[in-house]
C-alpha cells in the first residue's frame, strides 16, 4: 500500500502537481443490530481504495479509485491533477511548512473486536434487549459495531505514515407509545450508542444488558410524566447532553475553515472571525475547552492527521475566551497561526477537511450533587433527542429524552419532551458550574456531518455534568 | 450487459448453493466544490460496491465489498452472518423476477461529463453570480444499480444526474438557488447563479421579528426540506408500524388542507426517475396524501410482511446506508395549484413572512409531526401583500400540521429540488414540489444574518 501511494505522488508530481499527497486506505466495518429480539442486522463491510490530492497552481484537485494497484493509484493521480489544472477561480493556496513526518500507529487494544466470534455479540444485544422488554415498549433495540481503518498517507512533503486504528461500540434504545404519545430513552447516548477507539473491553464497559431494565423501566415513566413547562430558569446538563452543546456550539464554529467560509452553502460558516483569536470572549470564566488528538479511547485520536500534521493538545477556550481554532495546513497558514492538526477525511474517497478529533469541555470541581445543591428551582436535562443550530452556529435548540425537575437542590418529577434554546455566547457566559474530573465522561459519536460530497467524522468529547443560568426551557410548536 | 449487472451476477456465482442475492451500485462522478468563488474541494470518485445478502433456514447475513477479486470471502462473510443470525419469522423470502416499467433515467450528454467539464460548469456559474461570491457545486455522475438474485431475479440501471447548487454571498447578503435534473440540458448553472444573486442583493440589513405565529410563503427549496424531514418517522412504513409516525391511527382521516396532495412517484420522469428499489421490486407511485387526507405510507418487502393483511411492497426499499430507517419516500411529487407566482402566494398571505430555504431540521417530536429548524439565505417580511424588508434568520418550530393544515394557496408549477446529500455512495434523489402559502408558521426566535 505504501508503494501505491509513493507511485500516486509520483504520478502527481510528474503530471505538474507542485504538492501531492496520496493515502491508500482498507476500511473493514461489522454491525449487529436486533430489534424486538430478531437479528435485525448482521453485515460485514469492507471497501479498500487510494486517495489523491493535488495542488497545481495553487488549486486543489482530488480523485479517488476504488482499486488498490497500481494503474489505480496513477489514475487517481492524473485526474485529480486534470481538475485542478482546470479548476476556475483566483487560486492561492498555501501549506503551513511542516518537517517531514514518519512514523506508524497502532490503536492500544486488549481484545480485537473483530476476533469476538459473531454469536457472542448477538448474544449480548439480545440480553439487553430483554432487558428493556415491558408492554408499553413497543420496539426495543440493541447495536454494536466494530471499525478497523488501516492507511498509508504518503507525501511530496516527506510524510510516510502508517496508522491502524480500531473503534467499537454499541449502545440500546426503548422506544414506548400509548395514546398520542410516544417516547425514546437510550444508553449510553442517542445517535447509535457511543463508540470508542479500543478494543472490544470497551464494548464489554459499558454494560448494556445490565443498564437495560433502567432504560425500559424510564421509557414507560415518560409516557405518564408531565411535559416540560416553559420560561427561563437554571437548568444543569448531564455529561451526554454537555457533550453536544460542545460539539455544536464550540466544535463546529472553531473549525477554521467554516470561519473562511469554504462550508457556506451547506453545513454553514462561523460567528466568529479569525480576528476573534485571542480576544473574544466565548463564555464564562468557568469555560474550558480544548481539542486533544491524544485522548485515550477518543475516536479523533491518532498519530498523524490526514495531512501528517502529528497529533495535538490545544486550548480552544480558555477562562472563557477564544485561544484556538481547528486548522488545517492551509488555513493555519492563511491565518499564520498553528500548524494544522485537524484534517481529517471519511475513508479513500473523500477529501481531508478540518474536523474536530476528540475536543472536552475541561471538568470544574465538586460533585453533581453539589452542582444541584445551588439550585432552588431548575431542571436537569439528560440525553440529547433531538439537535438544531443556525448557519453561524448562533441560534441554537436542543430536546433531551428526559428532565427532571430540580427543587431546592434536589431533583424531583420526572418530565417529558424538554427542549432549551439560546444563543451561543449568551449561553456560555452563562456557565456558573462544571463538575469535577470524577464525573466526566467521554462519548464518540460517529455521526458529524460535513461536506459536499458528505463526510461523517467519528469524533469524541468529554465533559461533566454542566450547570447554566437563565436559560430559556420549554419551546413548542 | 452493464459492468454493474456483470459484477452482480459473478459474486452470485460465488455464493452459489445459498438463497442469495447481490446488489452492485457503482458510480463514476465528480463534485465540482466552490466557495469565494474559487473551486476549492473538488472530489472525483470511481467505485463499484457489491453487496451480498444470504438467506440460509431465514436467517440472514449481509457483506458488501469493493474488492472485484474479493467475491469468495464476501460470500464467506455474509455466510458467517447468516449462520449466527436468528430465522427472522417475518422474512418474506427474496424478491421473485418482475418485469420493469421502461423510464427514461440516462443521459448521454450528462454522462460523459468529465473532470475539465465538471470544472467548467461551476465556471459558468461563478462567473454568472455579478456581484457576489459564489458558494455551492456543480456535480455530475452515473450511477449504476444492479440486482442479480437466486430466485432469478435480474435488475440493471443506469442513472444520470446534474446539479447546480448556488449560494451567492457577500458579508451580510446572501442567496440560494438550485436546479437538478438527470439531464445536464435541463440544468442552467448560470441562471442558478443568476437567481442566488438576485435574491443576495434584496437581503441587505435584515432586521428582526418578534416570535410569534405568521403566514408564510414557502419556496419549494423550503417545502421540500419539510417534507423530507417529515417523511423520516411519518411517511415510512417503520416509523409508522413503531407508532412515531404522524400518520399512526390518521390514515383516511382529514390530516392537511385540502388543497396539499402528496405522491411519491420514481416513475414520473420529471422528477429523478428510476424502475425498482434496492430488493429489485418495481417502483410504484404511493399517494400518501390526497386532497388533505392520509392515504398511505411507503412500504417495502420486510415492512410489509410484519404488517401482514396482505400488505405489499411498494417499491420503496432503501439504499444500504438508509437501511436502518427503513423504506422512505425519494421522488415527492407534490401537487400544484392555482397561483401563477411567487408574488400570487405573497398576496394570499397580505401580513407574514417570506422562507427561501431552511437549514439544520430536526424532530422535535415525531408522533406529533413536530420539527424545528431555521430559515436561511433570503427571508423576507411580507406587507399588504408584497414581499418586503429582509429579515435574519429565524427560528421555526412547528407541527406539520399546521403548516399544512391551512393552505391559503400553491404554485401551479412544481419545481425540482435536490435532495441528495452525496453521503456515502451516490443516489439521485430529489422531490417536485411547488411553493406554498400558509397560514401558521411557528416562530420561536431568531439567529444570525444573511450573509457569510
Amino acid at each position: 500500500m505504501k508503494a501505491l501511494a509513493e507511485a500516486a505522488v509520483d504520478a502527481a508530481l510528474g503530471a505538474g502537481a507542485s504538492y501531492a499527497d496520496a493515502r491508500a486506505v482498507t476500511l473493514r466495518r461489522q454491525h449487529v443490530v436486533t430489534k424486538n429480539l430478531q437479528v435485525d442486522d448482521l453485515s460485514d463491510s469492507e471497501s479498500e481504495g487510494i486517495g489523491v490530492r493535488v495542488l497545481v497552481d495553487g488549486a486543489w484537485g482530488f480523485a479517488g479509485e476504488g482499486r488498490l494497484d497500481e494503474a489505480a493509484a496513477r489514475e487517481a493521480a492524473l485526474r485529480a491533477t486534470a481538475f485542478a489544472k482546470a479548476a476556475p477561480g483566483r487560486h492561492e493556496t498555501s501549506l503551513a511548512p511542516i518537517d517531514p513526518q514518519s512514523g506508524d500507529y497502532r490503536t492500544p487494544l486488549e481484545r480485537d473486536p473483530f476476533d469476538v466470534p459473531l454469536s457472542e455479540k448477538v448474544d449480548l444485544c439480545l440480553r439487553a434487549e430483554e432487558g428493556m422488554r415491558l408492554p408499553e415498549v413497543k420496539v426495543t433495540l440493541a447495536m454494536v459495531r466494530a471499525q478497523r481503518e488501516h492507511k498509508f498517507l504518503v507525501s511530496s512533503d516527506g510524510a510516510a505514515i502508517e496508522q491502524d486504528l480500531f473503534e467499537c461500540g454499541g449502545g440500546i434504545d426503548a422506544y414506548a407509545s400509548a395514546g398520542e404519545i410516544s417516547q425514546i430513552r437510550s444508553y449510553p447516548s442517542q445517535h447509535a450508542g457511543v463508540s470508542a477507539q479500543g478494543g472490544w473491553e470497551y464494548v464489554e464497559g459499558l454494560n448494556l444488558d445490565t443498564e437495560a431494565p433502567r432504560v425500559g423501566e424510564q421509557a414507560v415513566a415518560l409516557l405518564s410524566a408531565d411535559e416540560c413547562p416553559s420560561g427561563r430558569t437554571t437548568i444543569v446538563l448531564s455529561p451526554e447532553q454537555a457533550i453536544m452543546q460542545v460539539h455544536e456550539s464550540v466544535g463546529h464554529p472553531t473549525e477554521l475553515d467554516r470561519v473562511y467560509g469554504t462550508e457556506a452553502a451547506y453545513a454553514g460558516t462561523s460567528f466568529l472571525s479569525p480576528d476573534d483569536l485571542g480576544n473574544l470572549r466565548y463564555g464564562s470564566p468557568k469555560m474550558n475547552i480544548v481539542s486533544d488528538a491524544t485522548t485515550p479511547l477518543g475516536l479523533g485520536t491518532f498519530a498523524f492527521d490526514d495531512e501528517g500534521v502529528p497529533a495535538q493538545r490545544e486550548a480552544i477556550v480558555k477562562e472563557g475566551v477564544l485561544r484556538g481554532f481547528l486548522t488545517s495546513r492551509e488555513t493555519a497558514a492563511r491565518i499564520g497561526a498553528g500548524a494544522g492538526g485537524s484534517m481529517r477525511a471519511d475513508g479513500w474517497s473523500r477529501m481531508p477537511l478540518v474536523r474536530m478529533t476528540n475536543l472536552h469541555l475541561e471538568p470544574g470541581e465538586g460533585s453533581f450533587e453539589e452542582l444541584l445543591a445551588d439550585v432552588d428551582d431548575g431542571l436537569y436535562l439528560e440525553t440529547n433527542k433531538s439537535w438544531s443550530i443556525d448557519d453561524k452556529r448562533l441560534n441554537f435548540q436542543f430536546g433531551t429524552q428526559i428532565a427532571w425537575e430540580i427543587k431546592k437542590g434536589k431533583l424531583g418529577r420526572m418530565l417529558r419532551d424538554a427542549t432549551y434554546t439560546g444563543v451561543t455566547p449568551v449561553f456560555w457566559g452563562s456557565l456558573d458550574g462544571v463538575a469535577g474530573a470524577d464525573e466526566w465522561q467521554l462519548f464518540g459519536l460517529t455521526n458529524c456531518g460535513k461536506g459536499q460530497p458528505g463526510q461523517e467524522a467519528h469524533v469524541s468529547h468529554g465533559a461533566a455534568p454542566a450547570r447554566f443560568r437563565d436559560v430559556q426551557v420549554g419551546v413548542s410548536g | 450487459m452493464s459492468r454493474a449487472l456483470d459484477l452482480a451476477e459473478e459474486a452470485l456465482r460465488a455464493a452459489e448453493g445459498d438463497e442469495a442475492e447481490v446488489l452492485v451500485h457503482a458510480e463514476r462522478s465528480g463534485v465540482a466544490r466552490f466557495a469565494g468563488s474559487v473551486v476549492h474541494q473538488p472530489t472525483l470518485i470511481d467505485n463499484a460496491v457489491i453487496r451480498l445478502r444470504i438467506v440460509r433456514d431465514g436467517r440472514i447475513g449481509w457483506a458488501s465489498t469493493n474488492r472485484v477479486d474479493g467475491l469468495a470471502d464476501l460470500a464467506r462473510r455474509a455466510g458467517e452472518g447468516a449462520d449466527q443470525a436468528r430465522a427472522d419469522p417475518d422474512f418474506p423470502g427474496l424478491a421473485p423476477p418482475a418485469e420493469y416499467p421502461d423510464v427514461a433515467a440516462f443521459d448521454d450528454e450528462t454522462a460523459s461529463l468529465g473532470p475539465e467539464d465538471q470544472a467548467r460548469l461551476a465556471g459558468v456559474a461563478i462567473d454568472a453570480a455579478g456581484d457576489f461570491e459564489l458558494y455551492g457545486y456543480f456535480t455530475s455522475g452515473v450511477t449504476e444499480i444492479a440486482l442479480a438474485s437466486s430466485t432469478g431475479l435480474v435488475a440493471d440501471q443506469a442513472l444520470t444526474d446534474a446539479n447546480a447548487l448556488c449560494l451567492a454571498a457577500v458579508d451580510g447578503a446572501s442567496g440560494w438557488a438550485e436546479q437538478t435534473h438527470w439531464r445536464l440540458a435541463e440544468v442552467d448553472p448560470a441562471a442558478a447563479a443568476r437567481e442566488a444573486s438576485a435574491k443576495a442583493a434584496r437581503t441587505r440589513g435584515a432586521g428582526k421579528i418578534e416570535p410569534g405565529h405568521y403566514a408564510a410563503v414557502l419556496e419549494p427549496y423550503a417545502v421540500a426540506e419539510l417534507l423530507r424531514w417529515f417523511s423520516y418517522d411519518s411517511l415510512g412504513a417503520q416509523g409508522f408500524l413503531e407508532e412515531r409516525s404522524y400518520f399512526c391511527g390518521r390514515i383516511g382521516e382529514r390530516v392537511f388542507d385540502e388543497k396539499v396532495s402528496i405522491a411519491d412517484d420514481a416513475l414520473d420522469e420529471t422528477n429523478m426517475p428510476k424502475p425498482f428499489d434496492f430488493e429489485g421490486t418495481p417502483k410504484q407511485r404511493v399517494e400518501l396524501v390526497e386532497d388533505g387526507v392520509a392515504r398511505d405510507v411507503v412500504w417495502d418487502r420486510g415492512m410489509a410482511a410484519k404488517a401482514g393483511n396482505g400488505r405489499v411492497s411498494t417499491g420503496h426499499a432503501s439504499p444500504d446506508a438508509w437501511r436502518f430507517y427503513g423504506p422512505l419516500p425519494t421522488a415527492f411529487s407534490m401537487a400544484g395549484g392555482n397561483a401563477g407566482s411567487l408574488d400570487e402566494l405573497a398576496e394570499l398571505v397580505g401580513d407574514g413572512i417570506y422562507v427561501t430555504r431552511l437549514h439544520y431540521l430536526s424532530v422535535i417530536d415525531p408522533r406529533g409531526g413536530v420539527l424545528t429548524g431555521m430559515t436561511r439565505d433570503g427571508t423576507f417580511r411580507i406587507r399588504d401583500g408584497k414581499v418586503a424588508e429582509p429579515l435574519v434568520n429565524l427560528r421555526f418550530t412547528v407541527p406539520m400540521a399546521d403548516v399544512l393544515g391551512e393552505v391559503r394557496g400553491l404554485t401551479s408549477e412544481p419545481l425540482l429540488m435536490n435532495m441528495n446529500e452525496l453521503y456515502d455512495d451516490r443516489f439521485p434523489h430529489a422531490a417536485r414540489v411547488p411553493a406554498l402559502a400558509t397560514s401558521r408558521f411557528h416562530i420561536t426566535g431568531t439567529g444570525s444574518g444573511p450573509g457569510i
